[in-house]
């Protein structure tokens, strides 16, 4: 009896293992073919995607990943909500409300730059001391969100837009090295790179948004609504990988800008190792740094929202549990998270 | 001894027969000293007035950028070439076609070419990232965005070329009992050639112009991304270095065009 017994529970845990490692095991299954969106053309900012893609980790997972390239004229939200692409990393807390705003079906699964990448940049000998001096200065800026950090910032401190000139900021940063422009809009991963090897570090002074109380969380990655509901494996395992991609990226940054320039042969080594640095600490910043890469803050999602709502960037209010779903990167063993 | 020895017998070629340069030679020879003066003042022009490298960087430095990652070059040159030579072909192709068919068929020409030129309205902007969003990344998403810039002005030249035809020499053949076909083949296309080459000729540099424009939709290879990837970083020796590449790529493939525009429309050729 008790052996018959002892038997069927060892078979009964035998059936639960076999269970377990088919589901464990998905690549012995067909690999589910998908493709990540990148918000931008192939450099370290991406660097995670590139190294999980480079050590099997998406196979390993049972994903068929094909990683695309972004570019100036692509809407990666437009192409995830039309199915075109899988997953996106898309422009920011900022674009995701704007989508869903319009009604696109997409739900946002991670945020990776938890703080504003966005600065704003001035000679430090130069008539620009505090924020009230950016009155009557020329400002440039990218009207594809970084706009809106500036307006915010200034807001804060109750200047009205029309008293500097906000001009669109073209690719270069030529003109403010030059002095043709009193204040230049950087991420601190690319055109910060781009001013430093131009001019001394210590010349420059920088305005930084979470100074004035606000914070825009950019970089978020993306599916559509009928992935989330229909495939939330598929979006676990994606994000399993990606997470592991990075956390080796993290550990050997020289590995994983060789992984990045694979890919991208031409690009300038020295300012991708920058890139990757600043990457890293933006990844790990504010609420990421207890909770690990591609936490969705909700507090920081809210004001946001909030701030977006108040200055009629947004029509309405949204439903944010719809819009941002935790519960993908909550799959995710914290220990796997943490970098 | 050996050095007397060669030098006359040089001297006795050149007294009993003069060597006669090819002409195709004489052209390649001055081009490339032309090439090399340009290479000169530039390389000399950055160096001694001292231009920031932002502004203009050295030559040299540009090939040195080109020599540390020459597959990158090669592999962009060859992909930017096969997306636009297949945009040039089917677009060239198409539009020859499409203007002989206007040119016979009123009824067609009516309902067709309005929809053509409102066609040519959209920024190819526009319209390149609808043909990603079709055709994804793909070289044919290029290639058709080649062909969207290269069919317009054939089609528009075939026509009024085969419209300049003498309706005299139309009657004389019809006289002798030519056919439609011999007449299209023997009179009407002849007389058009020059234009459909001038419309060729322009739509080889369009062909790269829309290659290198769709590969700015997220693609992976390429001058376009090159590039792209350049512009974007600042990376102002790497813009240059796809720019070098592109000049390279657009010039040839003109000169290409040009020389069969030699040959087949050799009663022009004087022009």
């Amino acid at each position: 009896m008790m052996s018959r017994r002892h038997a069927f529970s060892v078979l009964s845990v035998l059936a639960l293992a076999t269970g377990s490692l088919i589901a464990a095991a998905p690549a012995s299954a067909e690999p589910q073919k998908a493709s990540l969106r990148l918000k931008w053309l192939p450099q370290a900012q991406f660097a995670g995607f590139y190294v999980a893609q480079a050590k099997g980790y998406y196979k390993a997972e049972g994903i068929d990943l094909t990683i695309n390239p972004g570019g100036p004229n692509l809407l990666t939200e437009n192409l995830v909500a039309t199915g075109a692409d899988t997953f996106g990393l898309s422009g920011g807390t900022d674009s995701v409300f704007a989508a869903r705003d319009k009604g696109l079906p997409i739900v946002c699964i991670g945020v990776s730059h938890q703080v504003t990448p966005f600065i704003f940049v001035t000679r430090k000998d130069g008539p620009v001391k505090t924020l009230q001096d950016f009155k009557g200065k020329t400002v440039t800026t990218w009207f594809t969100g970084a706009n809106h950090v500036l307006n915010g910032m200034l807001a804060k401190e109750g200047i009205k837009p029309d008293e500097l000139k906000i001009q669109p900021q073209q690719v270069s940063v030529t003109p403010f090295v030059d002095g043709s422009v009193d204040v230049v809009t950087a991420t601190y991963y690319n055109e910060f790179y781009t001013i430093q090897s131009r001019m001394p570090k210590d010349s420059l002074k920088t305005f930084v948004a979470e100074d004035y109380g606000i914070t825009f969380p950019r970089d978020t990655l993306i599916v559509a609504e009928a992935t989330a509901k229909e495939k939330p494996e598929l979006v676990k395992a994606f994000l399993r990988a990606s997470l592991k991609g990075w956390k080796d990226a993290f550990a050997d940054p020289k590995g994983a800008v060789d992984t990045v320039m694979a890919a991208a042969p031409t690009l300038d080594r020295a300012q991708q190792e920058f890139m990757l640095t600043e990457v890293k600490r933006l990844m790990t910043a504010g609420a990421a740094a207890k909770n690990g890469s591609f936490w969705i803050d909700a507090d920081a999602v809210k004001t946001a929202h909030d701030f977006f709502l108040k200055y009629g960037v947004i029509s309405k209010p949204l439903d944010l549990a719809a819009a941002y779903d935790a519960s993908f990167i909550q799959s995710v063993p914290l220990a796997d998270r943490l970098p | 001894m050996n050095d007397h020895a060669a030098t006359s017998l040089g001297q006795g070629q050149m007294a009993t027969r003069p060597i006669v340069m090819p002409a195709s030679l004489r052209k390649l020879i001055r081009l490339l000293l032309g090439l090399a003066i340009a290479a000169v003042i530039w390389e000399g022009a950055v160096r001694l007035f001292g231009i920031r490298p932002y502004y203009l960087p050295r030559l040299s430095t540009i090939l040195m950028a080109i020599a540390a990652t020459p597959r990158a070059y090669v592999d962009g040159f060859l992909r930017t070439l096969a997306e636009t030579l297949i945009g040039f072909a089917a677009g060239g192709a198409f539009g020859v076609l499409i203007g002989i068919a206007f040119f016979r068929m009123r009824a067609l020409r009516e309902m067709v070419f309005p929809i053509f030129v409102v066609s040519q309205t959209i920024p190819v902007i526009a319209f390149g990232a609808l043909v990603v969003l079709w055709f994804g990344n793909t070289l044919l998403a290029k290639a058709i965005i080649a062909f969207y810039l290269t069919f317009f002005p054939v089609t528009v030249n075939t026509l009024l070329g085969l419209e300049t035809v003498d309706s005299k020499q139309v009657a004389l053949m019809r006289s002798f009992g030519a056919s439609n076909r011999q007449l299209l083949l023997r009179l009407q296309l002849p007389t058009a050639l020059p234009q459909i080459f001038v419309a060729l000729r322009l739509a080889a540099s369009l062909s790269l112009v829309g290659a290198i424009v769709g590969e700015w939709f997220g693609d992976t290879t390429g001058l376009g991304v090159l590039l792209l990837q350049a512009m974007f970083t600042e990376n102002v020796v790497a813009i240059w270095a796809a720019l070098l590449a592109a000049a390279l790529l657009g010039t040839g493939f003109y000169a290409v065009v040009a020389a069969v525009e030699r040959r087949l429309v050799f009663w022009n050729a004087e022009q």
